[in-house]
Order: structure tokens, then C-alpha cells, then sequence
């Protein structure tokens, strides 16, 4: 009992900062229609760029974010401007590609700055645990958990009542009459790619505490982001978020009570599962 | 099959140059033959995909799914099972064929888009590679050693470097001919109606499963046949490697590069990544890792905003304009 309690607290709050690095995602489908196959590894490279800035000024991860998330907004602007955009509007498979290369562009970019070795930023709550009942909760788990929501209310309540958000869901409505409306949807469309990257900038701070990083780690981030994205129903920001918790959960669970390979294997399964049998996610679109 | 197939076998270019590339074995050195026999499979591994991702249109991402079975479970069946490697190769084969036509059955029954799609061959992908990494009887994660190559053609032995080079040429010419034969039979262009637009390719009445699994189907077979080839030729068999979702990445990027849908351009694709790719690791890989397919990243990158039909039909354009031009100067 109190194993399985452990797991899904533990569960609980890996799984909303993947409903975090899955929403960014959600965003630049709706607006775009592009599936970001690089999503991973600018996790990754939001990952780098705290242990640079660890390396040369011991920076704590959670305080570089000042510094990583305008950068990788930059990035994801320029990114979507110069590299997407002009050949957005052509087949899936060309943006997929593209993606791809972009994806392998930043791994391998990392690979010979960084090498291929392992290596950790740590910080300074990482060791901190707390004591709730018999299940004990790490600190880092908890700040990932805390701002993961925080984060999610925040872009929601930006979409429901700024302009910005109110333009974005717009273009992600019906485009053509959103430019009838005088909104710029080249300009949103920017914009939601290079808030999408901004935030991983974030979620790749709240997951890096204790996890030894690698260049070559990029997939599985992007895999993960996908079943989350796709549990969610790809737009739906509630059900997302709710995504990340059933595979945070699952695969908590997994690991505990399952064979070594089931447990590996059973996000997958779920989200094949969920793909064949209720393509349009968790929960019904209002 | 259209008209122009036969003539095509019959002009003497394609035999001169097979004919050429024959006698590799004797002028190049080692290392250059070996950058040839791996640039030959990765050109057979990505026309195979072509039938699939090129002609049909289906964005498959499960093709390390073929090349595992025609590896891991052949050399499994040798080394723990004692099983022939030619009737491991024939078993393996059977068994993508199998899998490939259940994946299409999914594909119809479910009627994914070409993301779902996409994304669920995906997970099929990277299930395979933890499944075989943690399955002790296909080698787990440590891989599997297969006996020495002592020659012996019977026993799947190839002599050495120059005999899976030409067992490699004639696989991939055999790839490049069958992608040929579908692009100029009806089966080619029922598929290229379900790539364009499915649901008018199915009014008019071009069955979607029968197609596509039909696409699938063989694919398989020449991907797991290939790496069947490819296990014997590493010796070492490394699910890493050959269970990788990122090999099936790599196939699909060779494939895109050389320009996707067309006979030659997947083979095309490999031949200008692959040994750019293997020089670039063999010179600079001790103190750059990853240099090779930070380079591919850019190539692919400028490739698909430069060329977005790919390399060999761009190639293909420019030479019909100009022998235009010159028969209008004339």
C-alpha cells in the first residue's frame, strides 16, 4: 500500500512537468499544424545550456532560467521563421523531416560542445526530502510539480483573456478568418513556436535536478512528449495536463509492480491503446 | 507493367554500370569497400522504405521493426537454435511480412491519418527495442556474436568483405528493380491514388488494405532480407544498432534526401550521405563525435528547404530543361 501510494505521488509529479513539456507542444499544433519532432532535444538543449551556465558561473539550475528561457525563445523564433514557415503548408511528412534534421542538428551540436559522457547540474534542493505520512517526496519533484501548474494556469488564463491569447486562439480556430480579422498569423504562429520552445526552456530546469543528462537523451523526451500529446487530444490544455499525470503514473507503477520489460513497456501500450481506440484523447473536446 | 519498363531493362547503361560496380572488389582497398557495402545497404534499406513511405505515402517510422527481425531473429535462431542462417533469413522474412501486414491492418481498420500513423509506428519502434534489449533468447542488451565467416556460401558465409559486397550490389539492385516494377505496374499507381488522396483513390475503387498491405508486405520482406545481410556482414549484432529507432530516422532521411516516390532517388540519397557519413566518423570521429550527423542535419535541413522533391528528380529536371534548350538552339 504505502508502495503503491509512493509510486503515485511520485507519479503525480513527474507527470505534470510531461504535461508541461507536452502543452508547448499542444500550442504549436493548434496554431500550426506542425508536430515538432526536435521538441525533445531543445529539452536537452535547454538542459546544456543549465550546466553551461552551471559550469562557468555555478549558477542553480532553477536560477538560470532567467537566463535560458529568453534564449530559447530566440531560438525558436528564428527556428520558425527562417526554417518552418516557408515550407509550412507543404506535406506532413517534409515539416517532419524537416524536424528531424533540426533534431539532429542541436543533438549532435551538443554532442561535440558538451561529449558524449554523462554529466549532472546539480542543485541545491535536489537532496532536500519531505516526510508526508509514510511517502516521502522530493524536493525537486515538488517545485517541478508546483510551477508545472502554475505555469499551465498562467498560459491558460494568457489565452482566455489577453488579445495575444485571444489572437492565438484565433489562427488556431479557423486562420483564414483570423486574418480576415486583422490578426497577423504569420506573426502568431512565430510567437506560439517560440512560446512552445520558451517553455521547455522551464520544464527542462524542473526535470534536470538528479537526472544525469546526455546528448543522445533528445528521442526519448520527444517520444514521451508525444504519448503525452496524444493522450491529451493534442489541443485540450485540461486534458494535456492530465495525460502527463496518467503517464507519469503509469509509468511510476510500471516500474514498481510490473517485470522489468512490462513496466518499460507499458506507456507504449497505453498510448497505442488510447490511439486506435479514442483518437481524440482522454476527454471529450467541449 | 507500363511500356517503358522492359525497354529500360534492355538499354545497356544500367548493365555497364552494375557491370562496373562488379569489379569494386578488385580495385579498392578494404576500408573504401567497406564504406561501399554499407553505403549498398543503407541505399537497399532505403528504396525498400520507398514502396512504403515514398510511392504509398505512409509515413512508416516501424522499419526498425524489419531490420531487428531479419537480424536479431535470424542470427537467434543460429546461434542459440543451431537453425540455418539461410532458413533463419526465410523465417525472419516471414515473420516481417507477417508484422508489416498487421501494422497495415491497423492502419485500415482504425483509418489513421498520416500523423497517427506516423506516431504509432513510432511506438512500434521503440516497443521493438526494449522488447528485444530485455529478451535474453534475441541476445538482450548485450547483443549477440555470430561464428566466424569461414566462407562456406551453404551456411550463409560470404567469404569476407568482397563476397556480402556483391551479395549487397545484387540486393540492392534487386530493391531499385522492384521499386522500378511497382512505380511502372497498376500497383503503382493504385498506390500513388492512396497517397494522393485516399478517399477518391477508394471511390474509384482502388482497395486501401490490398494496397497497402500489399506495399507493406514487401517492403518487409526486402528490409528484413537486408538485414539479415548486414548482421552476417557486422559479426557482432548489436540491437543498439539494428533495433535503433534512429536507423529507421536515418533510412527515412537517405530516402527523403534522394527524393522520395522515385525509382533511383532513395538509392541516390544513400549513396551521397552514406559514405560522407562514414568518412566524415572514420576521420573525425575520435575528436568530434557526432560531427557525421551534425552534418547529415544539415544537408537534410538544406535539402528539403533548397530541393523539396529531393536531390535525383531536381537533378532529373535540370537535365530535361536543358537538353530542351539545346534542341531549341539547334
Amino acid at each position: 500500500m504505502d508502495e503503491l501510494l509512493q509510486a503515485l505521488v511520485q507519479g503525480f509529479f513527474v507527470g505534470s512537468a510531461y504535461g508541461l513539456l507536452a502543452l508547448g507542444m499542444g500550442l504549436v499544433y493548434g496554431v500550426s499544424g506542425i508536430v515538432n519532432f526536435a521538441h525533445g532535444d531543445f529539452v536537452s538543449l535547454g538542459m546544456y545550456l543549465c550546466f553551461a551556465l552551471f559550469t562557468a558561473f555555478a549558477l542553480d539550475p532553477y536560477v538560470s532560467v532567467i537566463f535560458t528561457v529568453p534564449i530559447m525563445i530566440a531560438l525558436g523564433a528564428l527556428v520558425y521563421r527562417f526554417l518552418i514557415k516557408p515550407i509550412a503548408g507543404r506535406q506532413l511528412l517534409m515539416v517532419i523531416q524537416l524536424t528531424l534534421g533540426v533534431a539532429l542538428l542541436i543533438q549532435n551540436g551538443l554532442m561535440m560542445v558538451f561529449g558524449g559522457q554523462p554529466t549532472r547540474a546539480p542543485s541545491m534542493i535536489e537532496s532536500k526530502l519531505f516526510l508526508v505520512g509514510d511517502v516521502v517526496i522530493r524536493g525537486a519533484h515538488l517545485v517541478a510539480c508546483i510551477v508545472s501548474f502554475a505555469l499551465a494556469i498562467l498560459l491558460y488564463v494568457m489565452l482566455q483573456s489577453t488579445d495575444t491569447g485571444r489572437a492565438i486562439r484565433a489562427v488556431q480556430q479557423e486562420p483564414r478568418a483570423a486574418a480576415l480579422m486583422g490578426v497577423d498569423v504569420g506573426r502568431v504562429q512565430v510567437m506560439t513556436f517560440a512560446i512552445g520552445v520558451g517553455v521547455l526552456a522551464i520544464a527542462a530546469a524542473l526535470l534536470l535536478p538528479g537526472l544525469p543528462i546526455q546528448p543522445t537523451q533528445g528521442l526519448r523526451f520527444t517520444v514521451i512528449t508525444l504519448l503525452v500529446f496524444v493522450l491529451g487530444g493534442m489541443t485540450n490544455f485540461v486534458a494535456i495536463m492530465l495525460g502527463g499525470i496518467v503517464i507519469g503514473v503509469a509509468e511510476a507503477i510500471g516500474t514498481i509492480y510490473m517485470t522489468h520489460t512490462l513496466g518499460q513497456l507499458l506507456p507504449y501500450l497505453i498510448f497505442v491503446a488510447i490511439m486506435l481506440f479514442r483518437p481524440q484523447g482522454l476527454v471529450w473536446r467541449s | 507493367m507500363r511500356p517503358d519498363f522492359w525497354p529500360a531493362l534492355r538499354s545497356p547503361f544500367p548493365w555497364i554500370i552494375l557491370a562496373f560496380a562488379a569489379t569494386m572488389p578488385f580495385l579498392l582497398p578494404n576500408y573504401y569497400l567497406h564504406i561501399l557495402t554499407i553505403t549498398l545497404v543503407y541505399a537497399a534499406l532505403a528504396s525498400a522504405w520507398n514502396i512504403v513511405g515514398g510511392i504509398a505515402g505512409q509515413i512508416s517510422l516501424a522499419h526498425s521493426l524489419f531490420v531487428g527481425a531479419g537480424a536479431m531473429l535470424a542470427s537467434a535462431l543460429l546461434v542459440k537454435l543451431g537453425v540455418n542462417m539461410w532458413l533463419g533469413m526465410v523465417i525472419a522474412a516471414a515473420a516481417s511480412a507477417a508484422m508489416g501486414a498487421a501494422v497495415s491492418f491497423i492502419d485500415y481498420r482504425f483509418r489513421l491519418g498520416h500523423l497517427s500513423f506516423a506516431l504509432i509506428t513510432m511506438a512500434f519502434a521503440e516497443m521493438a527495442e526494449i522488447y528485444v534489449t530485455n529478451t535474453e533468447f534475441l541476445g538482450g542488451a548485450s547483443g549477440l556474436f555470430l561464428p566466424k565467416d569461414k566462407g562456406d556460401i551453404l551456411a550463409f558465409q560470404f567469404g569476407g568483405i568482397s563476397g556480402v559486397y556483391w551479395i549487397m550490389l545484387a540486393m540492392t539492385t534487386l530493391c531499385v528493380v522492384v521499386n522500378f516494377a511497382i512505380l511502372s505496374s497498376p500497383l503503382g499507381y493504385n498506390l500513388r491514388s492512396i497517397r494522393d488522396n485516399e478517399n477518391a483513390a477508394q471511390a474509384i475503387g482502388v482497395g486501401l488494405l490490398r494496397n497497402k498491405t500489399l506495399a507493406m508486405t514487401i517492403s518487409a520482406v526486402l528490409t528484413s532480407i537486408v538485414g539479415t545481410i548486414y548482421a552476417r556482414y557486422l559479426a557482432f549484432v548489436d540491437p543498439y544498432l539494428l533495433v535503433s529507432p534512429v536507423l529507421t530516422i536515418e533510412i527515412v532521411l537517405f530516402a527523403t534526401v534522394g527524393g522520395l516516390g522515385t525509382a533511383l532517388g532513395p538509392a541516390v540519397g544513400a549513396f551521397l550521405l552514406a559514405p560522407l557519413g562514414e568518412i566524415l566518423r572514420g576521420h573525425l570521429g575520435g575528436f568530434l563525435p557526432g560531427l557525421h550527423y551534425f552534418v547529415y542535419g544539415l544537408v537534410v535541413v538544406g535539402v528539403i528547404m533548397l530541393m523539396p522533391a529531393g536531390v535525383w528528380p531536381s537533378i532529373r529536371a535540370r537535365i530535361a530543361r536543358k537538353s530542351v534548350q539545346e534542341a531549341r538552339a539547334s
